[in-house]
């Protein structure tokens, strides 16, 4: 038997997609109550009219994607449960507890789009295990798999996803296709992240009206965040969109200290005041307290150094530049100041320059961390260093 | 309106393409072109299209956006 890790999570405010966790398919239903059967036109509608925007880190309209299928002959409905995001958590949750409705918001518009196949890439044993189980339980008329997929960071990138899917290696192709166009087996398909469909399974249910009552008006709703990193509490937690930053710092007794939205791929905050946590800032929801005991720039340098193992190594630009980069931070770190002018050199030649967006996010996330901390720049560059050690709050390379 | 576009799975920093268009790639600091990104008149065309031949790799292309 395989012992299921409890995800730790916490809610403020009312819980939509937390609602009703470890439930079998009766309870889901009790707690939830039963899928509407809606149109094609119907989710257009609802998704337009709250403004719903994928929840994997794009932040892209799911209205515009839906509008961008053809009318007829869509392949596939793609959930992509890769979350590959290393401090991402709210996925696997959502896979391992609430399987139910990630299933009700794919099947419910597989069946709109009149698409026979509903495709979900998992890469670890107890997402698949809670799928293939919830799966038993019902009976949806569709061709549904399950699908393990490699859980490197560049693999979740939705047409590596769809690569692996069809077979092959779990890299991003040299084209830029939209897979609303040419997805699956070159076919249609509309691919979203596991939250976006356990959303959709929540907006079908409780309409546009019922789905505004809290969040933000241009984009109402509930998200999900994963907290971790200084914090006393670190886990996933729903809250209504645009809630203070600060609130949920707080609530999971985060240590004062700079703090990394978005994740690997995110943005260093100057400070937290006045921040509120909405798309497309807060991405996929990854929020990273440093603290104030660790070496910024130590942390910083140990996470470009895995960003950089993870580039799937195909595109010239994207492997040299990180390699330099990773070497550029961690010169600067030991106070060499051509350490800091080629990591500024660098920085903008590496935006741009590969088949998916990794090199760009690891631009950004790097540029930030040089503004945010200049000050221990300087120190650094100074040759006295911070005098902090490096705990490795953040993760990364070891 | 058409653009040069690399498929950088592709480009190996041969350099040939910027030997061929010098106004419109140059190479960076590791050999792999950097493009302007300026719109390739009609008139520069027959240059375009000789460089995205000469390629070995196959890793050039005109996109028309
Ligand atoms: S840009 Fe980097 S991570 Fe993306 S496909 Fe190319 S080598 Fe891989
Ligand atoms: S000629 Fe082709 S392979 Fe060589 S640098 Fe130019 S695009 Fe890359």
């Amino acid at each position: 038997m395989t012992t299921i890790e409890r995800e730790r999570h916490r809610v403020i405010g009312e819980a939509r997609l937390l609602a009703g966790l470890d439930q079998d398919l009766q309870q889901h239903l009790l707690t939830h109550g039963p899928l509407p059967e809606l149109t094609r036109e119907d989710y257009v509608q609802l998704c337009e009219a709250v403004g719903l925007r994928g929840r994997g880190g794009a932040a892209f309209p799911v209205a515009v994607k839906l509008q961008d299928l053809p009318a007829r002959g869509v392949e596939a409905v793609v959930v992509n449960g890769s979350e590959s995001e290393p401090a991402s958590r709210k996925d696997r949750l959502l896979l391992t507890r609430a399987p139910h409705l990630v299933l009700d918001g794919a099947v419910g518009l597989a069946h709109a789009l009149r698409a026979p196949h509903v495709l979900i890439a998992v890469h670890d044993t107890a997402a698949a295990t809670s799928l293939r189980e919830a799966l038993m339980e019902r009976d949806d008329q569709l061709a549904i798999e399950v699908r393990d997929t490699p859980g490197r960071f560049v693999a979740g990138e939705a047409r590596a996803v769809l690569s692996a899917l069809e077979g092959g290696t779990a890299v991003p192709p040299g084209r830029r296709v939209l897979p609303t166009r040419r997805g699956y087996h070159r076919r249609p398909t509309f691919l979203s992240n596991v939250e976006t469909f356990a959303q959709l399974a929540v907006l079908a249910r409780l309409g546009s009206r019922g789905f505004s009552s809290t969040g933000l008006i241009s984009e109402p709703g509930t998200q999900l965040l994963t907290i971790d990193g200084a914090v006393q509490r670190p886990g996933v937690i729903e809250t209504p969109t645009g809630v203070p930053l600060n609130t949920v710092l707080q609530y999971a007794g985060a240590e004062p200290g700079p703090v990394l939205l978005g994740g690997y791929h995110g943005r260093w905050l100057p400070r937290t005041d006045g921040v509120m946590l909405q798309r497309p800032e807060v991405s996929a929801g990854i929020i990273l307290a440093l603290g104030s005991g660790t070496c910024p720039l130590g942390e910083v340098t140990r996470v470009a150094e895995w960003l950089r193992s993870q580039s799937a190594g195909q595109c010239g630009p994207c492997v040299f530049g990180l390699a330099s980069l990773v070497d550029d931070f961690a010169r600067l770190t030991i106070g060499d100041p051509q350490g800091w002018h080629d990591a500024h050199r660098h920085l903008g030649l590496v935006p741009g320059r590969g088949a998916c967006a990794h090199p760009d996010g690891v631009a950004r996330f790097l540029t930030s961390a040089l503004e945010v901390f200049d000050d221990d720049v300087q120190l650094h560059l100074s040759g006295q260093g911070c005098g902090r050690p490096v705990l490795g709050v953040l993760g990364g390379a070891r | 309106m058409n653009k040069l576009e690399i498929d950088w799975t592709r480009c190996d920093g041969h350099g040939l393409c910027a030997g061929l268009m010098p106004d419109d790639v140059l190479l960076d600091e590791w050999g792999f072109p950097v493009l302007r990104g300026r719109e390739i008149t009609a008139g520069e065309l027959p240059d375009a299209r000789r460089a995205i031949l000469a390629c070995p790799a196959l890793a050039l292309r005109l996109s028309s956006r």
